[in-house]
């Protein structure tokens, strides 16, 4: 059997590896890309945003809790100073946007979709820190078929909805973005959970609540993943607790197309490096030459009864 | 990017009063300056304590890098008992080393930043060392980072001894919880004394990627792991 083949697509883009990091968990221009096959950006908003005030991350079992709150240099500053450097990264940048209403959204995707340094463009539409629009947006399955309805009329790059597992029914929201003309769904974001000061037994992140991520999360991941792959069909970028090359093949398996990493990122910034290779193994051992075989094998060839 | 993560063999664990003294062999690394950090782990990860810890080297050379930990959940906890460590660094910007005389300030935990910061000054000049615990067992670690240092008990604070050591033609390094910091950098800019603050924020990553350890700085949010976690105190109190 020939080496494994670690190259990937999603929506036409081609990648060396289906590694990204989940947005907002890596600095590329401080930290650069460590091996990954492609960037996602941090949420940029229309106005700068300075983010919440700390405490913003808790350690919880297996993971953390977090209250950035899309500290971010706003949509002029990010095309002007960040958007033309990303361009040397040398892997394709999906650019993440987020907003407090659709036309908020409109707007950043127009100017960033038009700029040639970026392949795709994700809304977030799941982010648990900032009081209304984003996650307001995306737990609304109208909201979000319109949202993304108009994003993708003010764009040519592949639109991407980021979605949170913090719904009662993720694929109905899947299935929303897909009726809006999503090409593919980005999920999971995190999931809403809050940390108590254990002394002061009151909320202990300057935010309130928060999102939390890490292993902690996988399972909850593989859900979303499995059942919204099932409902629409698009390309997913998977992500939520990956830890390790099998958390990759796993999410693969469940009907990722690519693989994020995020909270892991930041414990081990060498994973990346480390579990491609391990990744190729893997492939070898279950007879895999190609890594878009792997994606949605773990789904009956007949879809019809699973749904949990 | 960031420096590779290296996984350190422990060559001591011991107590220092109410701390703990975690040294690693480390020939040949560059350790960069005092007041830059780590991010440590143990390994393996315990899956209660997922994230490194960001601590400054008490000392490093000969072979060794050592870190002073308050032992206090389960991250130091694994550190202390681990026979590896994964070490990342060294990372941030550590104190600038002025020449002439120095005052070293130290509060609690906050100590562990200065043995290896007053070996580095004292060619530079006098270096008198005032140091604030909340307990006896605490301020045992006084020893390593200066035998001749003035102490303070709780609730007696160290900006006391300072005062009276100010107005002074010397620089002022502390290191300690925040309203000591505060209080001295408040303490210096009376008195017009140049200070720089080596801070603490949680940090998840400790190399400018997860904005998890925001403090105010230039009067806005700034990452301490990329500002700091030295900073001149004027830059804080603005």
């Amino acid at each position: 059997m020939s080496s494994p083949d670690l190259r990937a697509e999603l929506c036409g883009i081609s990648l060396a590896n289906p590694l990204v990091n989940g947005s907002g968990t890596l600095d590329a221009l401080a930290a650069g890309t460590l091996g990954l096959g492609a960037f996602v950006t941090k949420t940029v908003t229309l106005h700068p945003r300075e983010g919440n005030p700390p405490v913003r991350i808790a350690e919880t079992p297996a993971g953390m809790v977090n209250s950035i709150g899309l500290a971010n240099p706003g949509l002029d500053a990010f095309c002007a100073d960040h958007l033309p450097r990303l361009g040397d990264l040398g892997v394709p940048v999906v650019a993440s946007v987020g907003g407090w209403s659709p036309s908020e959204y409109a707007t950043a995707v127009a100017r960033i979709g038009a700029h040639p340094a970026v392949a795709a463009i994700e809304l977030n539409v799941s982010c648990p820190n900032v009081e209304s629009g984003c996650i307001s947006i995306g737990t609304d399955a109208g909201e979000t078929r319109a949202l993304v309805e108009r994003c993708r009329a003010e764009t040519d790059v592949p639109v991407l909805a980021k979605l949170s597992p913090s719904v009662s029914d993720v694929a109905a929201i899947a299935t929303a973005a897909a009726e809006g003309g999503a090409h593919g769904l980005v999920l999971i974001n995190t999931v809403r959970g809050i940390a108590i000061d254990r002394d002061r037994l009151e909320p202990l992140l300057g935010g309130g609540g928060g999102g939390l991520s890490g292993p902690a999360i996988k399972p909850v991941a593989l859900h979303a993943i499995f059942h919204a792959r099932a409902a629409t069909g698009l390309p997913i970028i998977g992500m939520g607790g990956v830890a390790s090359a099998q958390d990759c093949i796993e999410f693969l398996a469940a009907g990722a197309t690519l693989v994020g990493i995020g909270t892991s990122l930041f414990a081990d910034p060498g994973l990346p490096e480390r579990a491609l290779p391990e990744l190729g193994g893997l492939m070898r051992r279950h007879g895999v030459e190609a890594i878009g075989d792997l994606t949605g094998i773990a789904h009956p060839q007949v879809s019809s009864s699973t749904r949990a | 990017m960031p420096p590779p993560t290296r996984s350190l063999e422990v060559a001591g664990v011991e107590a220092v009063g109410a701390y703990t003294l975690l040294r690693l062999r480390d020939a040949g690394a560059d350790h960069g300056a005092p007041g830059q950090f780590f991010m440590l782990r143990a390994e393996p990860a315990p899956a209660d304590a997922y994230l490194p810890r960001a601590v400054s080297a008490a000392w490093a050379g000969d072979g060794e890098i050592a870190f002073l930990l308050d032992v206090r959940g389960p991250g130091t906890r694994a550190l202390a008992a681990a026979r590896t460590v994964s070490v990342l660094g060294p990372l941030g910007h550590g104190f600038d080393l002025a020449p002439g005389p120095s005052i070293l300030v130290g509060g609690g935990i906050g100590a562990a930043v200065l043995p290896w910061l007053r070996r580095q000054l004292a060619p530079l000049g006098e270096v008198r060392t005032v140091l604030g615990f909340r307990s006896d067992a605490q301020a045992v670690c006084a020893g390593l980072v200066d035998p001749g240092a003035t102490v303070v008990l709780d609730p007696v604070l160290v900006t006391e001894p300072l005062a009276r050591l100010l107005p002074a033609e010397a620089t002022v390094y502390a290191c300690g919880p925040d309203r000591m910091l505060e209080a001295v950098a408040a303490l210096c800019a009376e008195h017009d004394v140049p200070c720089q603050l080596a801070m603490e924020a949680a940090m998840a990553c400790g190399f400018g990627a997860c904005y998890g350890c925001a403090v105010r700085i230039d009067g806005t949010w700034k990452r301490l792991c990329i500002e700091g976690p030295v900073v001149e105190a004027a830059r804080v109190l603005a």
